[in-house]
Formats: C-alpha cells, structure tokens, sequence
C-alpha cells in the first residue's frame, strides 16, 4: 500500500467513526431530542440561553436515574433563523437521526415553518420560545404544543393592566411602535381586540412600523412625541428594545408618556445590558422573570442556571427548561418516546410546575389548543442590583390569572375567516 | 403639521443621515480607491463598537480615547485583513464574485470572534459626560450627543474632501483608483498604499461604530444591519464620492424621518424608493465619482 493510499483509508476510517452518533455504540435507551435554535445573529443569545437551560434541566433529569429507563439527549443545530434551511434540518433529524420530539425555535417565522413538517412527519414539536398565537389558533395541528405564553395572552394581561390604570389614572390616547413583520403586527392587533373585549375606552394616536433590527428610531421618537400619547405601546424585541429606549430618553419621552411593553420588554437582558442608564418607571413583562415568583423553585432555578453559565437566564431559557419537563413528564407516563399518539393524550391537559408558577398554581397545556396556561405579571422597571450586571428590575407586581388570557372560544375561527 | 415639528423632524432625519454617512463613508473611500467592495465593512463597524464598549465599560476609560482606540484597532485588523488575504485575489477574472466571497466570510469570522470575546448579551455604553443632557434650539430640546454627532459628521466630510482633493496623498489615492500599474512605476509603493487605504476605511468603520454604540445596542450581527442602508447610500451618492455619500445620506436620512411622520404604515419603502429612482434615472450616482464617468 503506498503512504497515499494509506492516508486515504485513515481519512475514510475516521470519517465513518465520526459520523456514526455516539448512542450506536453506547447500548442506552436514549430519548433522542432534535432542537433547533439559532447560535448567531441577534437572536443567539436566546438561543445559547435556551440550549443552556435545556441541558441543565436533561442533567438534573438524567442523574436522577432518567425516565423509565430512557436518559435524554439533545442536539442542536444553528437554526440560523432561517425558515427554510430549519425545515430541512427538521427533516433530517426525523428520517435519518430518528429524533423523537422536535424542540426549540425562538423565531415564530421559522415555528411556523417547523409545525408543518411536524404535521406531515406526524411528530411532536415542543415549541419553546416564538410567541405567535397563530401556532394554537388558526395555524394549530395535532403535534404542536407550546410552553411558554404566546402574544395573546401577554396581550390580554395588557389590556387588563391598562384597564386598571385607567381607573386610578385616566389616559385616553395610545400609540404603537413595533417591528414591522408578522409579531409586531400581531401585538397590536391583539392588544386592540382585547382592549375591545375588556371595554375600555381609548384613541389610537399613532402606529409605527420599523424595521426589525433597524439601528435609528430618531424620526420615529420625535414624530410620537409630537402625537402626545399617553402610553405608548411597544412591541419590539431584544437590542431593538434597548436601542429605542437609549435614543428615546434624552428626548424625555418617558417623562410624558408611558412606555408600555408587555411581551418581550421586560426580558433581563434588557436590565442587564442598560443597567444604571435603563429609566425608572417603565412598565414591562416578559415570559419569565428572575426576582418573580418569589418561590424555592423560581430562586433554584435561576441559581443554578447561573452558577452554569455565569449570566442570569433570559426568558427564553426558562421555555426550553419547562420543554424538556414535559418531555419528560409525558414520556414518565407512557412508558415509552415512540408511541406518538399515545404521547400527544399524554401532554394534552398535562400539568407541569415551573420556575414561573406562582404559589397555589401550576401550569397546565390546554387539551383543545396545545397551548400552555400561565399566569402573568407585569411590573415596573425600580432600583435593584441583586442581579448583576442589571442595576434595574421590575417590581410592583401586578399579577393577571391565567384562565382570564386565553383566547375565547371563536377566536381561531375569527381568524381563520381573515 | 406646525413649524416647529418640522424642524424637529429634520434634525432627526439629519441625525439618522449622519450616522448613515460616518457608516457609508469607509465603505465608499474603499471603493472608490480601491475597486473593493468591503461587504464586511459593517463588521469593522462592529468592531469599533465592541472596543469602545470595551474601553468604557471594562477599562473605565474616557469616551473619547475609547473612540481612538475603536478606530485604531478597526484599522490594524483591516489592515491585515487586506495584507493577508484581500491582496492575494486583486487581479484575478471575476475579482469581484470574489471579493464578495472573501469579505463576506469576514463577517461570518468576525461575528464568531465577537462573540467568542465579548459573549451574545447585548452591551450599552451610556453617552459620554458632558453630553447627557439637551440643549434648547428654537424652543426644542434636542439631545446634545445628537447635535456633536452632527457635527462631527459635518467635521469628517471636510476633512475627508480636503485630503482627497488637496493633498500628496490624496492625490496618490485618486490615482490608484484610476492606473495602478502606472503609479507603480512611477515609483509609489502601491501594495502599501492599497493596504494603508483599506486600513483608513476600516478605522472610518470602527470611528463610526463608536460613536455609535451610545445609541445603540452593541450586540453580534450588528454589522450586516447597517451595511445595507450604507450601500445605498454609496449607490445614490455615486462610488466613491464622499459628498456624493454624505448628500445620498442626507437625502435618505430625510425622505425617511418626513415619511414616518406622514405614512408611516408605508415609511420602511422609502429607502428603496430613492435607490430606485437613483438607478433608473442616474445610474452612476448623483456625484458620479470620475473613473466611471469616463467609461
């Protein structure tokens, strides 16, 4: 054999050892979880974060023994936030790496690309992160199911809250500022619909659509502040919130209007990257939050996630956290990760306690839906260092029951007719 | 719409073309001299942002020195960026399907190393001291850090055009954009002078990034959002022509703060609308930089 050819063997030898998954050689009884979030961009840190939280909560499930005999096992692929290229990933992890659960997804565009081939593949797809009430409503199918709160319900507590104020404080006009795609557009269309069905009386003054991830918001402050809202309404997400916050608060805009943003402000990367600059008296919420609920659980959770990783959890950690329970939980009572239908029974209705859950309450996926059942709390933006970096957190609880969030009865029909 | 609303929106838009132009500006000169374009220049403007943030908020260091050290650093990195690997493939058939390749896989490495060093959490740098407050202006009070980036981009535009139009140096720039072959053996170091010139436009990267970054959210991926608006900046304004950017700046920065405040459901179409226009009837630019206006 000449040293060519030799290498040429090594070279195949090695590629046909690394390509084979680990569990091929490992005699175990693997669930094999597929996730898909991305590692780049703007939206990395939720997906680092998430992945993070993921692996925590498969460690503290594996080292308790596993599930019926089943250790848990993730891998993820940058999603890249790409639609497209995560439906072939999906893909390949069903036909070729037999996953049993897809898992994951911060972007709702890419979700509700992934729930299609969910349906076609008839898997379970865990959604995570991404917030747009279509994946229960309009856009729902057998195998999704969602564990963290979707933009209605953050929507139908901000309505709550604004009725609330009204009484103690009365505004009458509103504006709105949010990405211009699908979730900026949702938000506000929610808000209105709920602010309807709560019958509160308002004007809308101005409706602002920038571009996701757009650096300047300069004419867009000015023209708002020429509006003279009372609240303004927000919608955007991750640096976007940061970067309309810095720009707006020299103009003083927070000193006539309030700022308003019940879905993604309150999110701790936001304290964690403004610290002292972030301006008191800010109202936000956000899916999870680290100083609420005051439980043993909630105060674990964000510990030990922090003693991991050195930085406080974003929201979207604690939705891969509870993803990975429900797993677990709904595998705990089938008895196995290949009976599809049998597992779809299982986490219909499934109760599940999580970091968020107040005391006296646990979360619970609704069985006509799929859609997980949260309470929600909205608070103001007050000095507090005990998260560092962050100087600011929220406080002054107001807390909204899950049961009066959820969607009526006719709305997915609602939308189907749009 | 009163009169005071209108000048208040103009400065925003004003503001906005700024920062726009400080972006565009490296983009342009690199272009204009050097026949590349530096897809990843938004990531030198990353960079810049990153060490300011850096500077400040680790070093506890002055804002301004820390604007020095974004652009020195964005400067040395292009540097090598174009000794190491941009040199090897001027010349080449299809240079330019190659300069894409090459410098897009810039921002994908860049994006990695920073987030490597400074992690994906996004960072905030407060504004310098001294520029905190508002200054009233015609009865407005407008932010004082806006009104010095105004100026500095007023500053940079002069300065940018003096060299260029005045000076030896600029002089040799102007003419490695037009013959480098005969620049070479009129006895210019012209493989230096490329690598110096690209240095330049990357430190105009790194200058705008930190000067930036107190209005922003540093965070990876922030250089592929602002090398789109800069590139359209660059088409209107003409390759190359650094009144060209800063008009083509103005001109967006202003078309887009009037149509928030007017239709704003229709306000992000604008942008490409004035490109549009631009490319159907004056396609080299409006200050159409003198290579292309010769061919």
């Amino acid at each position: 054999m000449s040293r060519h050819k030799f290498f040429y063997v090594i070279a195949l030898a090695l590629i046909v050892a690394l390509s084979c998954p680990l569990s091929v050689f490992a005699q175990e009884k693997v669930i094999k979880i597929g996730a898909l979030y991305p590692m780049t961009g703007r939206a990395g840190l939720y997906g680092l974060d998430s992945v993070d939280a993921a692996e925590m909560a498969i460690e503290e499930i594996n080292s308790k023994g596993g599930v019926n005999g089943y250790k848990l096992e993730l891998t993820n692929t940058d999603s890249k936030a790409k639609p497209d290229y995560s439906v072939m990933v999906a893909k390949r992890y069903i036909t070729q790496d037999k996953m049993h659960f897809l898992f994951g997804v911060v972007s709702s565009a890419v979700g509700l690309a992934v729930t299609e081939v969910s349906k076609q593949y008839k898997k379970i797809f865990i959604g995570t992160d991404h917030a747009s009430t279509q994946l229960t409503t309009d856009k729902f199918q057998p195998y999704y199911f969602r564990v963290s709160n979707n933009t209605f319900q953050s929507m139908a507590a901000g309505a709550l809250y604004l009725k609330e104020l009204q009484q103690v404080k009365p505004w009458q006009t509103i504006a709105y500022i949010g990405p211009d795609y699908a979730y900026g557009h949702d938000q506000w269309e929610e808000l209105r619909y709920n602010l309807d069905r709560f019958g509160v009386k308002y004007k809308a003054v101005g409706e602002y659509w920038p571009k996701l991830f757009a650096p300047d918001y300069t004419p867009f402050i000015t023209s708002i502040i020429n509006d003279k809202p009372d609240i303004l309404v927000s919608g955007f997400w991750g640096g976007d919130t940061v970067a309309f916050i810095k720009q707006a608060q020299p103009y003083g805009l927070f000193k006539k209007t309030l700022y308003f943003h019940p879905d993604a402000g309150g999110n701790y990367e936001l304290m964690s990257a403004m610290g002292t600059e972030l301006p008191e008296g800010l109202v936000l919420s956000a899916r999870h939050h680290n100083n609420w609920p005051d439980t043993a659980l909630n105060k674990e959770y964000v510990e030990k996630f922090f003693k991991r990783t050195g930085r406080y959890p974003t929201y979207a950690a604690e939705g891969a956290y509870a993803g990975i329970y429900a797993i677990a939980e709904a595998v705990k009572k089938v008895g196995n990760p290949d009976d599809t239908e049998a597992l779809v029974k299982a986490l219909e209705g499934l109760k599940i306690q999580l970091p968020e859950d107040p005391e006296g309450f646990t979360s619970y996926i609704d069985p006509a839906t799929h859609q997980v059942v949260q309470v929600q709390a909205i608070g103001v933006t007050k000095p507090n260092d005990k998260y560092p970096p962050a100087k600011m957190m929220l406080g002054d609880w107001k807390i909204y029951k899950a049961e009066d969030l959820l969607p009526p009865k006719d709305y997915a029909d609602r939308q189907k007719k749009k | 719409m009163d009169f005071s609303f209108i000048v208040m929106q103009f400065l925003s838009g004003l503001m906005m073309a700024t920062l726009l132009f400080l972006v565009a500006s490296g983009l342009t000169l690199i272009f204009g001299v050097g026949n590349v374009f530096n897809f990843a220049h938004g990531s030198f403007y990353m960079i810049g942002a990153y060490l300011a943030y850096q500077t400040v908020s680790v070093w506890h260091t002055n804002f301004w020195l820390s604007v020095l050290v974004a652009s020195l650093g964005a400067g040395v990195l292009g540097m090598l960026a174009e000794a190491l690997f941009l040199r090897r493939i001027y010349g080449r058939a299809d240079e330019g399907g190659f300069q894409i390749l090459l410098t897009y896989s810039f921002i994908l490495v860049i994006d990695d190393l920073v987030k490597l060093i400074w992690g994906t959490e996004y960072k905030s740098l407060a504004r310098p001291s001294g520029f905190t407050g508002t200054v009233e202006l015609f009865g407005l009070s407008i932010p004082a850090y806006n009104l010095a980036i105004i100026g500095i981009g007023i500053v940079v535009v002069i300065v940018a055009w003096f060299v260029l139009a005045r000076t030896r140096s600029g002089r040799i720039a102007r003419a490695a954009a037009l013959d480098r072959e005969m620049l070479g053996s009129l006895g210019i170091n012209v493989p230096f002078t490329m690598t110096l010139v690209f240095g330049i436009a990357t430190a105009m990267g790194g200058f705008a990034g930190a000067l930036a970054a107190p209005l922003r959210s540093v965070s990876p991926g922030a250089g592929i959002e602002v090398i789109i608006d800069s590139l359209i900046v660059v088409v209107i304004g003409g390759m190359g022509n650094f009144w060209g950017a800063w008009l083509g700046a103005l001109i967006l920065g202003e078309v887009n703060s009037f149509a928030v405040a007017t239709v704003p459901d229709w306000a992000s179409l604008f942008n490409y609308l004035v490109m549009v226009l631009t490319l159907i009837f004056k396609p080299e630019g409006l200050f159409a930089s003198r290579k292309i206006r010769r061919v």
